[in-house]
């Protein structure tokens, strides 16, 4: 059953010409960004009543908490209020249940919220945070995946096996496993052993960081009549508020008393989806009755103790024919997920169910291991794992190319994955335009031809790499949307995805606009308000594009069917002769008629008889994926459709590396993705650039560095270091291939993370093409290249 | 951002003023210009002074001059001003490569080069370029006026010859027809300190002034390589000589920024790459000041 068979809704075809997507048009929240009128949650005044919190954390990653003496920081002046575990002895999380509000009885990472404290001024309440004694009894932390899963370990979660998750999960009771997906199908033994050509090998990569521009805030209020609104820095209204009405139900809230506003964010990554430093501020709010409570993390917080990507030693095995089919895949990974799994474990999961990366592999075992370790709370980061696993995955694939004496481009076109393969959990991969993306992309580089420096010190080297992804959702996730028309035909629509600079609501716009043939600058597209607007799951896993578009286009079909309706009730024209041109409903069969929706879509229209029909268009739009599930056998993976599309490309680059300092330019990158349909190629562009840039960054610079005691050394950017506009390529070159995906709308899918996956193997391969050095953990800085290069050359 | 911390804050209008405050001041005294280090370290809580005395109301400490051979350069100077100085493009554009390094355009912005000295971490970008300037510092202080010559200036990790009661006024160089470069070791093209560094000035007579930042717990100048080097023509077997030194000139540390062991090797490429620049400036060919040469 591929989603193209079970899908129910014959979305928007290409039928016709269209006027609104596929066009650049100008981003909609544009003048609000550039003349300083977008506003986000700091900007907004609460007025004089304001009171800040600050949070005590925990000095050790691990130990058990012996007292806390909070009477001195309660006496200090401004403080309101100070609060412990003890006031919320509550468990919260995502897909498993792991966390606390404030850490209970043991604390299990450098940074994690012991206390809070709630004062009239920032500052009153950094200083009384001070203040807070907390006794600990310092436990041995652990560090290394690798060693929490030996028998013996210390057991970080010794209630593992009490913990409620989502069924998809499989906990390892009396281990500090927490999920466990394993794929196995066909045989791998066997395959390997009649492989003509194997190889075996360890790619490690680090734990990174978002980093976005605008760091975690949010401000919570609980008025006198017991209603909680949170104004946060968010990628997932909704979820937070299930979220926060879940944890805080013991207090007696429903969701209709927990209202999430969400105003424009500056950046998300992921950092921002779920639930993370949110519900320190909501909690407190409910013991301040009255007056809202402001939490804004520095940058120092916003690294240790928001979510952090996992790091992940990947052990893989690939086995090939002479003739370079790829007949085995064993990718065993694991994951640092660190003290609370409660988002991260999902990204484990995801990785797990897709570890053979885009190729057609017949025999599989895929272990994916969701380890507890004492490091802080690993989480949601653009690429969702994908990212990490095709680091080793994609260096693999240029050294067996080698070893059988294939062109590795010539290798992957052989083995990647096209329409109707078998994924490794047993369904039929969607269409898509990988075999053009491989083309597209080696051609952009000038693949096979070598090039040589002008420079004696600096040598040339090229690499590619392939990359795909899946949305990353529970099967019933969905989203909806509301419509409204104005008097004078333009059109407010309401959702609840979340603009982070990707230009989301300008592609709303655009689909809503090509359904009701109204100009994009006629439209609004507000960010979220749970209240007000219609349920979205999360903006995360690129599925905004294509889940809440459909939505947008189901309310605005819904719209044009009412329309129709109007005129066909007041000018008898059968519906299916109407069409709608130019902000106006004219008839295939009187070409004579044209009626302006500004004539009629507020007051109607008016009869012979003076009566009036019609009334205010309204429309609502919904979608859920009714084609996945989750239903697979835990011992294999086979069985359900967990995931309901994959998106595919290849990136390619062109790098200069001085031979003695390890310094390495990047001439060119190009990069080629299939969106389907590119709604709006200059957000596509963007989006390819964007992810481009972030994925060199995690390769070139980036790495989170913690002492032996679990502290993080650098969280800051005097020592993490984030690219600057010295440090892009010289030349990108973004390639948009448009293979439809059949139930997307006008054929889309998303684009937004998959665009950072290919980067990290591209540099590797690239380097190892320019100087013959292969270096197998990330990052692959100047100095590590320097160092190799002098290793190789025997100083 | 917060400051959680109480000081006293005092921003006196003349030099005699500030010299008082200082010398009047009981508890710990920390000097504001720019602020780019001392607001940080305030935020940060890695200083609790008990007064900050805020400089940049002192008139007359905010000159940049060139008078018979001596540049003037007064410790308000920031670094955005000795990019921009004509005065520097032209007696001294080797500072204005240096200060080409420092952080970023906002913090160049504030960033004094004396305050870069007076804080005195190890990877300062203004130590080695000064230190090969033959720099002089003038203080002011309850007893008068003194200089103290940049060779004697850092006396450790964030300690220099000024007292707590002085303040410094102003640098003057001499630096005469000079060929110069600054080659900085940072882990990306944009703002990054120092994980090792090279301030190299050649004067007209073949006199070699060579100093290493990041490598030690001060910049530090290095006599040995000098002497081998001076009065002489360079050339690849006598850069080869100069570089195999280097290892015994220097202490680096391995940390988070960088292994001692890149460090040292990164010192090697530079003053490598650093002589042949410096030497072919002062003949007048060579790679434009500001030229990135790792």
């Amino acid at each position: 059953m591929t989603p193209t068979d079970t899908f129910l809704f014959e979305a928007e075809s290409g039928n016709k010409d269209l006027e609104s997507v596929g066009t650049p048009a100008v981003r909609i929240d544009g003048r609000d960004k550039i003349s300083g009128a977008a506003q986000f949650v700091d900007d907004i005044d609460f007025g004089p009543g304001l009171l800040h919190a600050a949070v005590v954390e925990s000095p050790h990653a691990y130990a058990r908490i012996v007292s806390i003496d909070t009477s001195e920081a309660e006496k200090a002046d401004g403080v309101v209020r100070v609060a412990t575990g003890k006031d919320f002895p509550y468990k919260f999380g995502m897909y498993m249940e792991d966390r606390y509000i404030f850490a209970q009885d043991y604390v299990r990472f450098v940074g994690e919220q012991v206390a809070g404290v709630v004062a009239r001024s920032h500052r009153e309440a950094v200083r009384a945070a001070k203040l807070v004694k907390v006794e600990y009894e310092v436990l041995t932390p652990l560090l290394d995946p690798k060693a929490a899963v030996e028998d013996g370990a210390e057991l970080i979660h010794p209630d593992l096996d009490e913990y409620t998750h989502v069924p998809w999960f499989f906990p390892k009771a009396n281990t500090n496993i927490a999920h466990w997906r394993k794929i196995r199908k066909g045989d791998t033994e066997k395959a390997f052993a009649e492989a003509d050509y194997v190889l075996e090998d360890t790619y490690t990569v680090p734990r990174y960081a978002h980093c976005a521009i605008e760091p975690h805030v949010t401000v919570s209020k609980l008025d006198f009549a017991d209603r909680l609104t949170v104004w946060t820095a968010s990628q997932s209204p909704h979820t937070q508020r299930h979220l926060f009405a879940e944890a805080l139900a013991p207090l007696g809230f429903t969701h209709k008393d927990v209202r999430v506003i969400t105003p424009y964010v500056g950046g998300g990554f992921g950092g921002k989806a779920g639930v993370s430093m949110e519900i320190i501020g909501a909690a407190l709010a409910t013991l301040v009755k009255g007056r809202p409570v402001k939490l804004r993390f520095t940058r120092e917080q916003e690294f240790y103790n928001t979510y952090q990507r996992q790091g992940v030693v990947a052990e893989l095995k690939v086995g090939v024919k002479s003739d370079g089919e790829i007949t085995a895949v064993e990718h065993k990974l694991y994951w640092d997920a660190g003290a609370y799994v409660e988002y991260g474990a999902n990204v484990v999961n995801a990785a797990g169910l897709s570890a053979t990366g885009p190729y057609r592999v017949p025999n599989i075992t895929n272990d994916s291991l969701c380890i507890y370790t004492n490091l802080p709370p690993g989480g949601p980061y653009r690429g969702f794992g994908y990212s990490e696993f095709h680091f080793g995955l994609e260096s693999h694939m240029d050294r067996i190319a080698e070893a059988i004496g294939m062109d590795p481009v010539e290798f992957r076109r052989k083995n990647a994955i096209i329409e109707g393969d078998e994924l490794a959990y047993g369904a039929a991969m969607n269409p898509s335009g990988m075999l053009e993306a491989i083309d597209r992309t080696a051609a952009a580089i000038d693949w096979g031809v070598e090039e040589e420096s002008d420079n004696p010190n600096t040598v040339i080297g090229k690499g590619i790499s392939l990359f795909w992804k899946a949305p990353a959702m529970p099967p019933n996730s969905s989203s909806a949307s509301f419509l409204k028309f104005n008097e004078d035909g333009s059109i407010n629509i309401t959702v609840s995805g979340m603009e982070l600079g990707q230009g989301y609501l300008t592609v709303m716009a655009q689909i809503a606009g090509e359904v009701l043939s109204v100009p994009v600058d006629k439209i609004r597209v507000e960010t979220p308000d749970t209240d007000r607007n219609p349920y979205e799951w999360q903006t995360v896993a690129s599925h905004v594009t294509w889940s809440s578009g459909l939505a947008v286009e189901k309310a605005a079909i819904e719209a044009r069917a009412k329309i129709f309706d109007v005129i066909h009730q007041v000018y008898g024209y059968e519906d299916d002769s109407l069409y709608l041109e130019d902000e106006k409903v004219k008839c295939k069969t009187d070409p004579s008629f044209a009626k302006s929706l500004s004539e009629f879509v507020i007051d109607g229209i008016q009869t012979e008889d003076g009566t009036w029909r019609g009334g205010p268009i309204v429309a609502s739009g919904k979608f859920m994926p009714e084609f996945t599930n989750a239903n697979s056998d835990p011992e294999t993976g086979q069985g359900g459709h967990p995931n309901v599309h994959y998106t595919v490309g290849a990136t390619g680059v062109i790098l200069e590396i001085d031979k003695e300092t390890g310094r390495i330019w990047v001439r060119k990158a190009a990069l080629a993705v299939d969106a389907g349909r590119a709604i709006n190629p200059d957000l596509v562009k963007g989006q390819i650039t964007g992810g481009l840039v972030q994925g060199l960054a995690t390769v070139l610079y980036e790495d989170m560095r913690f002492d032996d005691d679990g502290k993080l050394l650098n969280p800051n950017f005097t020592d993490y270091k984030i690219p600057t506009a010295f440090d892009i390529p010289d030349e990108i070159i973004p390639i948009i291939v448009e293979v439809p995906q059949p139930d997307g709308p006008f054929g889309a899918r998303g684009v937004g993370e998959h665009t950072m996956i290919g980067a990290a193997p591209v540099i590797a391969n690239a380097v190892y093409n320019a100087l013959g050095v292969r270096i197998k953990s990330m990052p692959i800085t100047q100095e590590k290249v320097a160092m190799a290069i002098l290793e190789q050359s025997g100083n | 951002m917060v400051i959680a911390n109480e000081f006293d804050y005092r921003r006196p209008d003349t030099l005699g003023e500030a010299i008082q405050i200082l010398s009047e001041a009981s508890g710990s005294v920390r000097i504001l210009a720019g602020g780019t280090d001392v607001v940080a370290w305030l935020r940060d809580d890695v200083i609790a002074p008990d007064l900050v005395v805020d400089i940049k109301d002192v008139p007359g400490l905010h000159d940049l001059t060139f008078e018979d051979g001596t540049l003037h350069i007064g410790s308000l100077v920031t670094f955005t001003e000795l990019i921009e100085s004509d005065v520097i493009a032209e007696h001294a554009p080797l500072l204005a490569e240096m200060a080409g390094t420092v952080a970023s355009p906002g913090i160049r912005n504030r960033a004094t080069m004396v305050g870069n000295i007076c804080s005195a971490v190890p990877s300062c970008d203004a130590g080695p370029v000064l230190l090969a300037y033959n720099a002089t510092v003038h203080l002011a202080g309850p007893s008068g006026e003194r200089t103290v010559e940049m060779s004697d200036w850092f006396t450790g990790l964030r300690r220099t010859a000024r007292t707590d009661d002085e303040v410094v006024t102003h640098l003057t160089i001499d630096p005469g027809r000079h060929g110069g470069v600054y080659v900085k070791l940072m882990r990306y093209a944009g703002e990054d300190l120092a994980q090792a560094s090279v301030g190299i000035v050649v004067s007209a007579d073949h006199d070699y002034r060579i100093a290493f930042g990041a490598v030690a717990p001060t910049p530090i100048r290095s006599s040995r390589i000098e002497e081998l080097l001076r009065g002489k023509t360079l050339d690849e077997a006598l850069i080869g000589e100069a570089v195999a030194m280097v290892s015994g000139e220097i202490s680096p540390i391995t940390d988070i920024r960088a292994s001692a062991e890149y460090r040292t090797h990164m010192t090697e490429v530079m003053l490598k790459r650093g002589l042949v620049a410096a030497t072919e400036r002062l003949e007048g060919t060579g790679p434009a000041y500001g030229t990135r040469l790792v």
